[in-house]
């Protein structure tokens, strides 16, 4: 009987989950006049549980933030931008899954996300079949973007950026000879040292010690003992999240070396996280929360209070690909639709957000530019511009 | 009434699998949205997937928590042999099975002796090291960059590149699983698994070869478990080694618990179940997590064999007593 | 040479840390006789629970450890009241995958409270480098060892000269027997789960204040490291668990010496696996008691 009980409670199950499913799905199909009125609808797919949850919540909370401004500006051409956000838990299988709904839905017109590049890529062959775009905040593997022409990414080529940290940052501003790598073996971590060294080599830059880890290490000392037994004299830290710890552990260690790092971008996060341990720290950026501009301190200061913590990297593209896909759909005028926000979105030139200028190559990834910043008194300080390679081959 | 249902056993039991079968066979034509034939895919997928976790903990009453790295085995051998050297899906679908199987041997093996614990810690230690592995050897696994661009299988003309597609082979996949397992749990190999379960004492004093066939039983759900990742691979066209975490593990064992242990159907419908909550929790964001949890307590708490497990076997706990208890007084 | 001491220093600093969580695990699984997988997330508790008393009185450590002992004895509580109390007739395997189920509970209610990001939690010491010889050595490190060191030192009083004690370790080592000379069995084992967590939730301090961050996702592998560390004692030993725990932390370290720490996890379940297969029961046999 109870058998009985519990196999019914399985059916039951399974039939409300299809009907759950299909009729929020249903009421989307055949729809492309209704999509021409009412809300623009583009779908978010983020890890808000999971062990990824700290970045998921940094995506909602920050595309919320672009959202809201649209919509009290006017919308997009009269129209309100909706954003659909999912849970992915950071999983492939439950990410592609909801990239198929959003897929089935035709008001959907876009995607944004996923955080992990394991979910983008599962994902991209998914939205190639609807020729609609994703396009991820950080997404780093270098293959993502590469995938097929829906999938673009603005974390930014690896290569530029590592480039530009081993010749502008150490070798001609800080000045460095000897150097020790500590990075995370992940696929951007990967990408960043290989084309590091790459750049080393051809600038004859020592690279004395190279160590990596994997993801949530928090045992950082054998590491740097290992550094120590090297004899160098600048540290290049390449990770986005334990970078804050290393260099605590580096300086609980009693050890003053002077460091620089690569991946956590201006985040106060890491300020916070480590006091005055990151005074005098190196860092290159693709943007910079200007003291100065009341714009970004006030998106600081609103971000923290709603989040409940600073904003780190990932949230601040997360805010800027969401006012790039309303760019896109603005270009779009009244034909919004799939194919063209896709089309409107590779050919885009943006420049209205927090990471400076956007614009795509051929692949969908882009090329950043980068400014060197330090850490003096708990503070971010801009040391080099845009145009310091440009000053430098001048100086020459 | 009671009567004319178990009139319908008989036919029920007959005809049933088929009917079903045909059923599942036809759903594709009938959905049109890809999002439930993508949820369909993942509810056989993962049904296959812990009915051969089930052969182990259900059947035989070992320990295994760390399903995840027969998976991940699986997965690999066909990422890496058809993207490097082209050998066709259908080759390789059993020899992923059967290198997943040769593991599960290994991991078998030294473990014959020790009691569930052990085991159970020494699965999860080896699923983390299989993932670690292949994070780490980066010529041959593609390391923290994954193995990308897996070439879907082909069968005649048709290409298996979507959902839509895919569901047969998932399909195929589950119904091939749930055959086999059936002439294997039925047969004498089955019914000493059952009896190791029950007493393993008592078993062996009756001339089962308990070591024999706890390997064996080791390596069967290894073998369907790599072959599922095998299927699992051209399917995402990317794979790396994040998602064969220890929680993969754990979302395999909790349908197998929530379903039910030592029942065929029991991890078919833990699949649905888990899935569809998976689902249907959404709204609850953060909470959802949550209540996976409390679930899994629950079910501990008021049905350890599961909703439709072996409810006559060890598996039941504490209900097995009472029941012994109400036969003894049934007796008097 | 000088570079490998050093390394053995911080292998040692580490293997305290395991050698606490050891500790507590091996109470748990000795007195309860059941394994528990929610041991990483009690060291989480017990991390959260110092983080706020450091927040709001100040940087004194004995004030936090007294706040992450009571924490975790409280989860304790719930651990034994959710987990244990009905299945000690079971079969083992339900209650251990009771307690996972209790761990995810736990894992996700915290990061929905706590928030889901990093927390600072810096210069609770004063923190300053002494150098013995070629070796170096910083007060973070001397204060997690002495912490350890009197902890285990106060356990081990507690076990061999007082009435409380006496009874866990009776009823470790036979519940029957135990039950039959007078003792409340049930109540006994829940204050044994209780101590076992609130060293875990001490060692969770200690963790904390030696990585200078803590999250609600810390306890992932430490519960694993537990375990690893006390399958030196056979799952119940003190002191041979505590043995495990200093053993892995240096070998752990000194692995990644030679290789990359991102083998760290690798050489912590082959240390396991040899111990499980080299000596299943423990270098500390003991009668009686069973995992």
């Amino acid at each position: 009987m109870k058998k009985l009980l519990s196999l019914l409670l399985v059916f039951s199950l399974a039939l409300t989950l299809f009907t759950a499913c299909s009729t929020p799905a249903s009421s989307g199909a055949g729809s492309g006049s209704a999509a021409a009125s009412g809300n623009i609808k583009v779908g978010v797919l983020a890890p808000l549980t999971g062990t990824n949850a700290e970045f998921g919540k940094g995506f909602e909370v920050a595309m919320t933030m672009a959202m809201e401004e649209i919509n009290a500006a006017g919308g997009i051409n009269g129209r309100m931008l909706e954003l659909v956000f999912q849970d992915s838990k950071g999983d492939a299988k439950e990410s592609s899954d909801l990239c198929r709904q959003y897929v089935d839905n035709e008001e959907i017109v876009a995607i944004l996300g996923d955080f992990t590049s394991t979910a983008c890529m599962a994902d991209a062959p998914i939205v190639k079949e609807a020729e609609m775009a994703i396009l991820s905040p950080t997404a780093s593997n270098p293959a993502f973007t590469e995938m097929n022409d829906c999938t673009f990414g603005i974390i930014g080529k690896q290569d530029a950026d590592s480039r530009y940290y081993a010749r502008y940052v150490l070798q001609e501003y800080a000045g460095v000879d000897n150097v020790g790598i500590i990075y995370i073996e992940s696929d951007w971590g990967n990408a960043a040292v290989s084309n590091f060294v790459d750049e080393a080599q051809k600038i004859g830059l020592n690279i004395v010690e190279t160590a990596s880890y994997v993801q949530d290490e928090k045992d950082f000392s054998s590491i740097i003992t290992k550094m120590k037994a090297a004899n160098l004299d600048h540290i290049a830290i390449m990770d986005q999240g334990a970078t804050s710890q290393i260099i605590n552990q580096i300086r609980a260690s009693g050890w003053d070396v002077s460091l620089s790092t690569n991946g956590p971008g201006t985040s106060q996060q890491l300020i916070d996280l480590c006091g005055e341990n990151c005074e005098g720290l190196l860092l290159t950026t693709p943007f910079f929360f200007d003291p100065e501009s009341e714009k970004e301190m006030a998106w600081r200061d609103e971000f923290t209070s709603r989040a409940g913590f600073a904003p780190t990297v990932h949230s601040v593209n997360a805010y800027d690909c969401a006012l790039l896909i309303a760019e896109a759909i603005r270009q779009c005028g009244d034909d919004v639709s799939r194919k063209n926000v896709r089309d409107k979105l590779a050919a885009i030139e943006f420049s209205g957000g927090l990471t400076g200028q956007i614009q795509f190559d051929e692949t969908g990834s882009l090329d950043r530019r980068y400014i060197i910043c330090e850490i003096v008194d708990g503070e971010y300080v801009k040391r080099a511009g845009f145009d310091y390679p440009e000053q430098v081959a001048a100086g020459k | 009434m009671k009567q004319a249902v178990y009139g319908l056993a008989g036919p029920v039991k007959k005809y049933g699998p088929l009917v079903l079968l045909g059923i599942f066979l036809l759903l594709p034509l009938l959905i049109t949205k890809t999002y439930i034939l993508g949820l369909l895919c993942r509810v056989l997928m993962y049904a296959t997937l812990a009915g051969s976790l089930n052969v182990i903990n259900g059947y035989s009453g070992q320990m295994c928590i760390g399903h995840a790295g027969f998976f991940c085995i699986g997965s690999y051998v066909e990422a890496i042999l058809a993207t490097r050297f082209g050998i066709s899906f259908w080759l390789l679908l059993p020899l992923a099975g059967a290198v997943a199987a040769l593991m599960g041997l290994m991991v078998a093996l030294p473990t014959l002796k020790m009691r569930g614990v052990y085991l159970a810690i020494i699965t999860l230690g080896f699923s983390e090291i299989i993932r670690l592995i292949a994070l780490n050897w980066t010529e041959v696994t593609g390391g923290a960059m994954g193995i990308k661009n897996i070439p879907v299988p082909q069968l005649g003309g048709l290409e298996f590149s979507n959902a839509r597609t895919y569901y047969y082979i998932f399909l195929g996949v589950a119904a091939l699983f749930l055959f086999v397992t059936r002439r294997v749990v039925r047969s004498r190999i089955g019914r000493a698994w059952m009896s190791i379960r029950e007493d393993q004492l008592a078993a062996r004093s009756l001339g089962v070869n308990t070591p024999a066939y706890k390997a064996v039983n080791f390596m069967y759900g290894a073998f369907w478990a790599g072959i599922v990742g095998a299927a699992y691979a051209p399917y995402a066209r990317f794979i790396d080694s994040t998602i064969y975490s220890l929680d993969e593990g754990f979302n395999i064992l909790s349908m197998v618990i929530v379903g039910g242990s030592g029942t065929l159907m029991g991890p078919l419908a833990g699949s649905v179940v888990i899935n569809a909550l998976t689902e249907l929790l959404r709204p609850i964001g953060q909470w959802r997590m949550v209540a996976y949890g409390v679930l899994i307590i629950v079910m501990m708490w008021f049905r350890p064999q599961g909703l439709i497990g072996a409810s006559d076997s060890v598996l039941a706990g504490r209900d097995i007593k009472a029941k012994k208890q109400k036969a003894k007084e049934d007796a008097k | 040479m000088e570079y490998i001491l050093n390394q053995l220093v911080n292998g040692i600093c580490q293997g305290a840390i395991y050698a606490m969580m050891a500790i507590g695990y091996s109470v748990v699984v000795g007195v309860v006789g059941m394994v528990t997988f929610t041991h990483g997330e009690v060291i989480m508790i017990g991390a959260f629970a110092s983080y706020y008393a450091f927040e709001m009185a100040g940087n004194h450590i004995l004030l936090g450890l007294l706040f992450s002992f009571a924490a975790a004895w409280l989860m304790g509580a719930c651990v034994y009241k959710i987990c244990y109390e009905r299945f000690f007739s079971a079969p083992r395997n339900i209650s251990m995958l009771c307690t996972i189920g209790f761990s995810m509970v736990v894992k996700n209610l915290a990061q929905i409270v706590f928030g889901p990001n990093q927390k600072p939690m810096l210069n609770i010491v004063d923190n300053k480098i002494y150098s013995l010889g070629i070796v170096q050595i910083s007060t973070i490190q001397i204060v997690v060892v002495i912490t350890v060191i009197v902890s285990a030192t106060v356990l081990s009083f507690f076990f061999n000269k007082t009435r409380w004690g006496i009874k866990l370790r009776a009823v470790s080592q036979d519940k029957t027997a135990a039950y039959m000379v007078g003792i409340n069995v049930k109540r006994t084992a829940m204050v044994g789960n209780c101590v076992g967590c609130a060293l875990a939730g001490v060692s969770g301090m200690l963790l904390s204040i030696y990585y200078q961050t803590l999250q609600a996702t810390m306890g992932g592998s430490l519960g694993m490291k537990a375990f690893s560390s006390s399958v030196l004692g056979g799952l119940t030993d003190i002191r041979f668990s505590a043995l495990g725990g200093l053993c892995l932390g240096i070998i752990e370290n000194l692995g990644i010496t030679f290789s990359s720490a991102s083998f760290r996890d690798i050489f912590a379940f082959i240390f396991l696996i040899l111990m499980l297969l080299i000596r299943p029961e423990g270098f500390a046999s003991k009668k009686g008691a069973r995992p």
